[in-house]
């Protein structure tokens, strides 16, 4: 009932990549309310992480916002936001959802990059009288980036991921032909989003990836701090 | 102190074996119940209910399997011969088994439905009630243009549609409003928030099914379909073989007495009341007098 050959046609076809509803289109959007999210949980996480991670304070915070973010139903939530705040906001109400699950594994990340540096290095930068703004600065951020990067990476898998949801409540993003191709039986087009869906998922962790190894070979490499 | 408990643990087990022998003995001894099945759709589920209640005050046994989803799930289990009575909807049902489908009266859906059903199936007597695809408008907006009808939008300009993502490809979407009625609307997938989306003013035009109950509470205006876009779709109960001549009676009876007024109240108190389908399919047989 269907070939490899149909989704190559699919695919191929430039009336499946134009028009409001053609995935040139779907892609910029979904992109953009990945990116958007991430961005908005990140300036959120980052600095409440390194704050925990620094004074050691509220640690039971960050285990319990994981772990309960484990038991939050995503599309409920977006749901839930929609009819709340109304459809005329449903581009904030899905953003505010998707920053929602973006901000535990970045916070993680964030507060356990800063938490894992050595002791004695802290207590070295606080000797050379550095400030906690320049102790941040010179030793935290650049020890804990990579654990920050790798929290932007699970991030990113799980938003690019939930976008896939987003034409429910009446938004694009490349759900929208997984949705109307399951709709209409129409395997070429279901497939071939789907398609499209994994690999933007693969290209962003494969460079969010590749960003975590390189932030972690300027470390062994070089001086840090200077 | 354990050795009481391993003995009430024993004698336990030994009770539920004795129970499950008696219950398998009752299952042969009788005939198998009848497997109802329904949508995960609550009204679907409360027709379903109706079926279940009026069969089991004549004295059949019946197996409610209840919220399975929807057709690409229950029609395998249907043809596999695992549930017997089913509530369907006439044209969207006949779309699924042939989706180069022309009918879309009421009475041809049905005959052609009847042709298209696989042997073992059989599509029981028709209900009035239908539950279908329309297209509805706000009432400022209906006065405001002055429309009864899907015809009368041909002089308005800038028409904004809003349903499920499918719609922009279903032959009475946009394709179907040109050809039809020569009406240009521009398409907006509003998804699961398309009734809000309309009241929000973020579309002009609604897709909601016909027994939807917030047509009523919020006063839309479903437009009249004279060229008849849209497939009808009446509720008809499908059974197996294995439902006999005098259980088809009764439900036949129930869809007799189901207009499409009471669809839209048994959905309405659904909805407004939050009541449990047992509830509303038991009030409602009484109220016929199908049950007593």
């Amino acid at each position: 009932m269907f070939s490899i050959g149909e989704l190559f046609d699919w695919l191929t076809d430039p009336e499946n990549w134009t028009g409001r509803y053609g995935l040139a289109n779907l892609f910029v959007e979904h992109l953009t309310l990945t990116l958007v999210s991430l961005a908005i949980a990140g300036l959120l996480a980052i600095p409440i992480g390194i704050a925990i991670g620094q004074s050691g304070r509220g640690e039971t915070l960050v285990i319990a916002i994981s772990s309960a973010s484990r038991a939050i139903p995503t599309m409920g939530l977006m749901f839930a936001l929609v009819m709340l705040m109304g459809v005329e906001f449903r581009q904030f109400a899905v953003v505010l959802a998707l920053v929602g699950i973006a901000i535990p594994p970045i916070l993680a990340g964030a507060y356990s990059g800063i938490k894992s540096i050595p002791i004695v290095i802290r207590e070295g930068a606080r000797a050379q009288g550095m400030t906690t703004l320049q102790q941040i600065r010179h030793v935290g951020l650049p020890l804990s980036a990579p654990s920050m990067v790798g929290g932007f990476k699970i991030a990113y898998l799980q938003v690019v991921s939930t976008v896939v949801l987003a034409p429910l409540v009446g938004l694009g993003g490349l759900g929208f032909g997984v949705i109307q191709g399951l709709a209409l039986r129409d395997f070429a087009q279901l497939t071939g989003s789907a398609l499209v869906i994994v690999l933007l998922s693969i290209t962003g962790e494969r460079l969010l990836a590749r960003a975590q190894r390189t932030s972690h070979r300027r470390l062994t490499h070089s001086k840090i701090g200077r | 102190m354990t050795k009481p408990i391993k003995k009430s643990i024993k004698s336990a087990i030994a009770l539920s074996a004795v129970a499950v022998l008696g219950l398998a003995g009752c299952a042969e001894s009788n005939s198998e119940p009848l497997v109802i099945g329904s949508q995960a759709y609550y009204s679907n589920e409360i027709v379903a209910e109706v079926y279940a209640q009026v069969l089991e005050n004549a004295g059949y046994s019946v197996d409610r399997q209840f919220a399975l989803g929807q057709r690409d799930v229950y029609v395998p289990a249907l043809l596999a011969g695992e549930i017997d009575l089913f509530p369907e909807y006439t044209g969207n049902l006949l779309q699924h088994f042939d989706p180069a489908a022309t009918a879309t009266a009421e009475e041809d859906v049905y005959q052609a439905l009847q042709a298209a059903l696989p042997a073992g199936l059989t599509a029981l007597a028709l209900s009035g009630a239908s539950d279908q695809d329309s297209y509805n408008v706000t009432s400022d907006f209906a006065m405001k243009n002055n429309l009864t009808s899907i015809a009368d939008l041909a002089g308005v300009s800038g028409i904004r549609l809003g349903g499920a993502p499918e719609l922009a490809e279903r032959p009475y979407g946009p394709m179907g409003l040109m050809s039809f009625y020569g009406v240009t609307v521009e398409f907006e997938a509003t998804g699961d928030t398309t009734v809000e989306s309309l009241e929000a003013g973020l579309i002009d035009m609604a897709n909601v099914y016909s027994a939807d109950p917030r047509i009523q509470q919020l006063g839309l205006v479903t437009l009249t379909d004279p060229q008849g876009l849209f497939l009808s779709s009446n509720l008809v109960p499908i059974a197996s073989d294995a439902v006999n001549q005098e259980a088809r009676d009764l439900i036949n009876a129930v869809s007799s007495a189901m207009t499409a007024a009471d669809l839209v109240a048994l959905n309405v108190r659904s909805v407004e009341e939050q009541l449990s389908s047992a509830v509303i399919a038991r009030d409602w047989l009484l109220s016929k007098g199908l049950i007593d």
